[in-house]
């Protein structure tokens, strides 16, 4: 459906995006994890055909929209990181407004904005003012005017950021409802691991411009069948313990908390007992040691020696 | 599709009460305060004077004269005598209150009184006389004396001014000098032996009527400052939409707009057409609040439309030039620059504040350069009952002015597949 080709973007000398390369296809929910910066939001805006890139194409049903991109416009539905609504504007002229705009009219009009407002469950609040809506109201009407005009393709760039998890879970729970029941194809970005994880069926991990990984959630999670994931948990976690962690060569990665430290190493080699050691030396009150099951925030850890919100 | 827009503006304006109250309500209450403040200033008739004068005798007159004929009997000659006796023009006083201070042109605005002297110390106490004129004792007998017998000594009127009054006060010494003037011509005559009453003829012609060369009706203070106010405030409108678009692209609206398949240009001409819509039902409301409160009306209605339109073409092309320079730029100090200072100054320019009539050529050619100071010019003009050829070069300095700021944002404005 969509094919994403050594695409790249450069802002006077900084790469926000190079080479990538992605496939979507029809019916598929695709993840595109990363931190902050890493360039998701560039390269969701070069895919569909807001921003021309620097470098690379973008392929819809095997054309290029790079000339032409109505054709891509007309199927596609997008819900902005930030609330791209008029807040002086209740939610039913938000709606007419970019209804009319895709030249939905009249009763068909209505129906939409009916169906729409009852899927992100605000017909109540229909007449109110968009300002007066708390946070995960405006999110649910941001994705609601992306859907108006029934998009095939829906492109949700971190459409859950810095809401309550009660709203979440309703957007979450939207997002797997628009894909099962109306087979909307979605591309759903974000760098909160676990809603990746929920949602998607293949994976594209960014940092710093670059994919670093690619696949389906098992497929990734298969990059850390050579090590394992320990998580140690003290209540006075002290510098002494981590300078030992440090130095020792049995760990290859850590990434450090207040009362947690997470670290990574090889499947076969046993490092408890020097664990246990270290934590004796350095008079760390332990409180836990776990074998965690490897996520995909460990995967980045893995790969980019971060953790994937840093 | 572009009357989605306009609509959408105007829901965004109407629900926007402070944006509503600078760009409506501001030229409103400015049109208030500057129409009532400056009243009669500029109504196009003499400013209204009332001055209370007090003339105070210390002697009467007539007996003056008889005395002077009694002592100078004998040293003047018979016809002179005669004149002495029957010429008002030797009667300086009654001369003064009957034909300058009774004067009908005179009376209109000086309130002229005679008064006793025992009334003087209240008189000088009260601040609504103006002056106080005191005819000191024997002061016609020694006016007489020094004109017929060509002595030098000649006596003077004590003027008492208000000091709470300086331009009446003015006025009042203004007419006293006037008539010492004619006095001194008389005494001339006397004393060549003259008809003195050859003055009267130049007296008629100081009190003939003025006729005005320019036959155009005067434009009131009310008319000048609603013009004034309205064409500085419609300014406003500009902005608000160059704002309005503004936001429309930092929260990423635009993008969503575009994602519609609306293109550049539809979405540019919107923020045009709605610039010059809401400019021209700005400067109708503003014009019509006028109307019923201060009776600013305008004889020649499609001229008025005429100039209200092409003034609002040329905001409209503000408004889209602050849009395409804002999304040029990705900042909105281009907009805040000219709503803070730039409407300020070309308010100056064009008028708004004070006539530019006594400045200098070079800043009333540069007030007209201005939208607001063209259209300023138009309306005055149209107010004073100017036909259409009178204002067409403001009409069309304003079109043009209009489609080169439009033409300068389509050249400015973001191209597809810019980073916006």
């Amino acid at each position: 459906m969509l094919e994403l080709i050594n695409l790249s973007k450069k802002f006077k000398q900084v790469h926000a995006v190079e080479n990538l390369n992605m496939f979507i296809e029809k019916g598929e929910i695709i993840g595109l994890l990363g931190p902050n910066g890493a360039g998701k939001s560039t390269a969701i805006t070069m895919l569909s055909s807001l921003v021309e890139p620097s470098s690379g194409d973008v392929k819809f049903n095997g054309k290029s929209i790079l000339k032409n991109p109505a054709q891509l416009r007309n199927i596609v539905g997008m819900v902005p990181q930030d609330i791209a609504l008029y807040s002086d504007l209740t939610a039913e002229e938000n709606l007419q407004f970019f209804g009319r705009i895709y030249k939905i009219k009249g009763v068909e009009l209505k129906r939409k904005i009916d169906e729409v407002l009852k899927l992100i469950g605000l017909t109540d609040r229909r007449k109110d003012v968009v300002k007066k809506y708390s946070g995960g109201m405006k999110r649910r009407l941001n994705i609601g005017v992306a859907l108006l005009h029934e998009p095939e393709f829906l492109i949700m760039d971190e459409p859950t950021v810095g809401i309550d998890p009660q709203s979440r879970n309703y957007i979450l729970e939207t997002v797997k409802r628009l894909n099962r029941e109306k087979q909307i194809t979605i591309l759903y970005t974000s760098h909160y691991m676990e809603e990746v994880e929920f949602l998607c069926d293949r994976i594209y991990i960014m940092d710093q411009g670059n994919l670093i990984a690619s696949g389906t959630k098992d497929e990734i999670k298969s990059i850390l069948s050579a090590e394992k994931v320990i998580s140690i948990k003290a209540d006075n976690m002290n510098d002494a313990f981590i300078g030992s962690l440090k130095e020792n060569p049995l760990v290859n990665r850590m990434v450090v908390s207040e009362k947690e430290v997470t670290i990574m190493a090889g499947k076969e080699v046993n490092i408890f007992s020097p664990l246990i050691k270290m934590a004796e030396d350095s008079q760390l009150d332990l409180h836990s040691l776990d074998i965690k099951t490897p996520t995909l925030e460990d995967v980045f850890l893995h790969l980019t020696g971060r953790a994937l919100r840093d | 599709m572009i009357w989605q827009f306009i609509k959408k503006q105007g829901l965004l304006l109407w629900r926007n009460p402070m944006q509503l109250l600078l760009v409506v309500g501001l030229p409103i209450v400015l049109i208030t305060i500057l129409g009532t403040a400056l009243g009669g200033t500029m109504n196009g008739e003499p400013p209204k004077i009332n001055l209370k004068v007090a003339l105070i005798e210390h002697e009467d007159e007539e007996k003056q004269i008889n005395r002077f004929i009694e002592d100078f009997s004998d040293e003047l000659p018979p016809e002179m005598i005669e004149s002495i006796q029957k010429g008002e023009e030797f009667r300086f006083i009654q001369t003064l209150k009957d034909t300058v201070f009774g004067h009908e042109d005179i009376k209109a605005f000086i309130d002229f009184q005679e008064m006793d002297l025992k009334d003087k110390d209240q008189i000088l106490n009260d601040s609504t006389y103006t002056s106080v004129i005191e005819v000191p004792e024997h002061f016609t007998y020694e006016m007489l004396e020094g004109i017929l017998t060509n002595q030098n000594n000649q006596p003077a009127l004590l003027v008492l001014n208000n000091e709470g009054s300086q331009v009446g006060a003015k006025i009042v010494n203004d007419i006293l000098v006037q008539y010492q003037d004619k006095i001194g011509l008389t005494n001339f005559l006397a004393a060549n032996h003259l008809d003195p009453s050859i003055l009267q003829s130049t007296e008629e012609m100081r009190f003939s009527e003025t006729v005005s060369i320019n036959q155009s009706q005067p434009v009131t203070s009310k008319e000048y400052y609603t013009v004034g106010m309205a064409v500085m405030n419609v300014l406003f409108v500009a902005s608000t939409i160059g704002t309005f678009a503004f936001i429309e692209r930092k929260i990423f609206v635009f993008n969503r707009i575009i994602l519609a398949n609306v293109t550049r240009w539809i979405y540019f001409s919107a923020v045009c057409l709605s610039g010059t819509l809401f400019s021209f039902f700005h400067l109708l409301i503003v014009f019509g609040f006028a109307w019923v409160f201060f009776d600013v009306s305008w004889a020649n209605i499609p001229l008025f439309i005429l100039v209200s339109s092409a003034f609002a073409i040329s905001v409209g092309g503000i408004a889209a030039l602050l849009t395409a320079i804002s999304y040029r730029f990705k900042s909105e100090v281009v907009t805040s620059f000219f709503s803070s200072i730039l409407v300020t100054i070309m308010a100056v320019l064009g008028g708004s504040f004070f006539p530019l009539g006594d400045s200098s050529v070079l800043l009333q050619t540069l007030g007209n350069f201005t939208p607001n100071g063209a259209g300023m010019s138009a309306y005055l003009a149209v107010l004073r009952g100017d036909e259409l050829e009178a204002i067409s070069g403001h009409l069309i300095f304003l079109v043009c002015f209009g489609f080169a700021a439009i033409a300068a944002a389509a050249v400015s404005f973001p191209k597809r597949g810019a980073n916006i």
